[in-house]
């Protein structure tokens, strides 16, 4: 009686779960522990039923489902129901050695094992960090082995670095149009022989270049080198210098 | 080697630590110091060093191997300002894969991915790549042969980490075995739930 009487409390107060979006959670796992520490339910005792429809619940309350994020979550939806209909068997399921299976097993395996890696994940983000809450004097001696952190260029960074060397080099004004004396083929091997003998900054690899066509044809080959994933453009800081270094090849040595 | 050279190793050795932009290890510390400095010697001017640098704003810390000079974290807010920075935040997602990665290596990527229960992009293992926390260490022979993933030095200095034995709690971490069956001690028998109840009344 009295568990029946809490069964119906905890049913209850589902009802009034506050409202949550996909995008807080890192996963179908994160959500089903999200559900069950903060219910606290039991891990080895989870209600299947219940916690089948709370999932489902928040699921179903989402706008819209990126089809990408949703597919795990539409892959363990199917679990969750697997699991709660083989609850409903009359007869309990038994292993090779005659024992008693329960089929939630599994599920509380899966969610302490990654519940582990959660808390792991958690405090090495708060350990604290190089170059986040820990720093070195900053000074880069000119050496090839100098390792700094690289963040991620944008395009609109390059776009703003590139305006900036076009100003300085004065290109020309008038309108004409030539045909393509200049190839970004070309260029681009041009860029990668470059690049081979070590990283370069945009402004040096741009100021040789005679007028304003040889710098568009270099930026495109750039962008498009880029976009092959040969190469790739840092900006250590906002509208700082953009370096530009070769990508390594995944099987490559080193 | 006399009594005068060992009196100023703590200062050579401060003064390295300070031009240095890596830890510097015991052996490195000895071949620019002069083959001939015992690593004893150069062990107890650290030591030294440590001491004078507590509760100081800069600390020597050991990492990866070695030694380095670094701000305490307690002042990370003025560095911050000092630089006109603010440090990019690391998704909850891109933590949970390097963890694994740091306490399972090597691991593939679907290792990862069964672990967390999600996708794991190509974007968010160059993201680890590209500074330096996590590598390619080979290939796992099975079909496909997929790549395997380890810390590289980089992630221990970034960490704090003098080697990967001092992840924090790697100890208590359970493995798949373990798991299993202290799943299988606990589980509920879920038919048996109703007679407790009459066991009570």
């Amino acid at each position: 009686m009295n568990q029946a009487v809490q069964a119906e409390l905890i049913t209850h107060e589902s009802h009034a779960l506050p409202p949550v979006h996909l995008d807080q959670f890192d996963g179908p796992l994160d959500m089903l522990l999200h559900l069950i520490r903060s219910q606290e339910m039991d891990i080895f005792d989870i209600p299947m039923a219940l916690i089948t429809t709370q999932y489902l619940g928040i699921l179903k309350r989402q706008d819209e489902l990126d089809l990408e994020v949703a597919g795990d979550y539409l892959v363990m939806a199917s679990t969750l129901m697997q699991l709660k209909s083989r609850m409903l068997l009359p007869r309990p399921e038994m292993d090779v050695d005659g024992n008693e299976i329960d089929p939630r097993a599994e599920l509380a395996a899966q969610l302490i094992a990654y519940e582990q890696y959660r808390m792991l994940a958690e405090e090495l983000s708060e350990r604290p960090r190089l170059g986040r809450d820990l720093f070195l004097r900053p000074i880069f001696p000119e050496s090839a082995k100098v390792v700094r952190p690289l963040p991620e260029a944008d395009l609109d960074g390059l776009l703003i670095a590139f305006r900036a060397v076009l100003k300085r080099v004065g290109g020309e004004v008038r309108h004409r149009i030539f045909r393509e004396t200049m190839s970004v083929r070309e260029r681009m091997a041009t860029v990668l022989d470059r690049l081979s003998k070590g990283s370069i900054q945009l402004d040096e690899l741009l100021i040789d270049e005679p007028g304003r066509e040889a710098l568009v044809t270099t930026l495109l080959a750039i962008l498009e080198l880029w976009r092959q994933q040969s190469i790739t453009v840092i900006q250590a800081e906002s509208l700082g210098s953009i370096t530009l270094l070769l990508k390594e090849a995944p099987n490559g040595s080193g | 080697m006399g009594a005068d050279n060992v009196q100023y190793l703590p200062l050579q050795i401060e003064a390295l630590l300070l031009a240095s932009d890596e830890p510097l290890s015991i052996a490195r510390l000895g071949s620019l110091l002069g083959e001939e400095t015992p690593s004893s010697d150069i062990r107890a001017a650290i030591s030294e060093l440590e001491a004078r640098y507590r509760n100081r704003g800069i600390q020597i810390v050991q990492v990866a191997g070695g030694w380095q000079l670094r701000t305490a974290p307690e002042y990370a807010d003025l560095i911050h300002q000092l630089w006109e920075i603010r440090p990019q935040k690391l998704s909850r997602s891109a933590m949970e894969t390097l963890a694994i990665v740091a306490y399972r290596q090597p691991a593939t990527r679907a290792e990862i991915e069964a672990l967390r229960g999600v996708k794991v992009s190509s974007q968010m293992i160059s993201t680890l790549q590209e500074r330096g926390w996590i590598k390619v260490l080979g290939r796992k022979e099975v079909p496909g042969r997929p790549h395997v993933y380890g810390t590289g030095k980089q992630f221990l200095v970034d960490f704090g980490l003098d080697s990967l034995k001092d992840l924090p709690d790697s100890a208590q971490l359970m493995d798949e075995d373990e798991i299993q069956q202290m799943v299988m001690e606990n589980i509920e028998p879920h038919e048996e739930k109703y007679e407790t109840d009459t066991e009570k009344s």
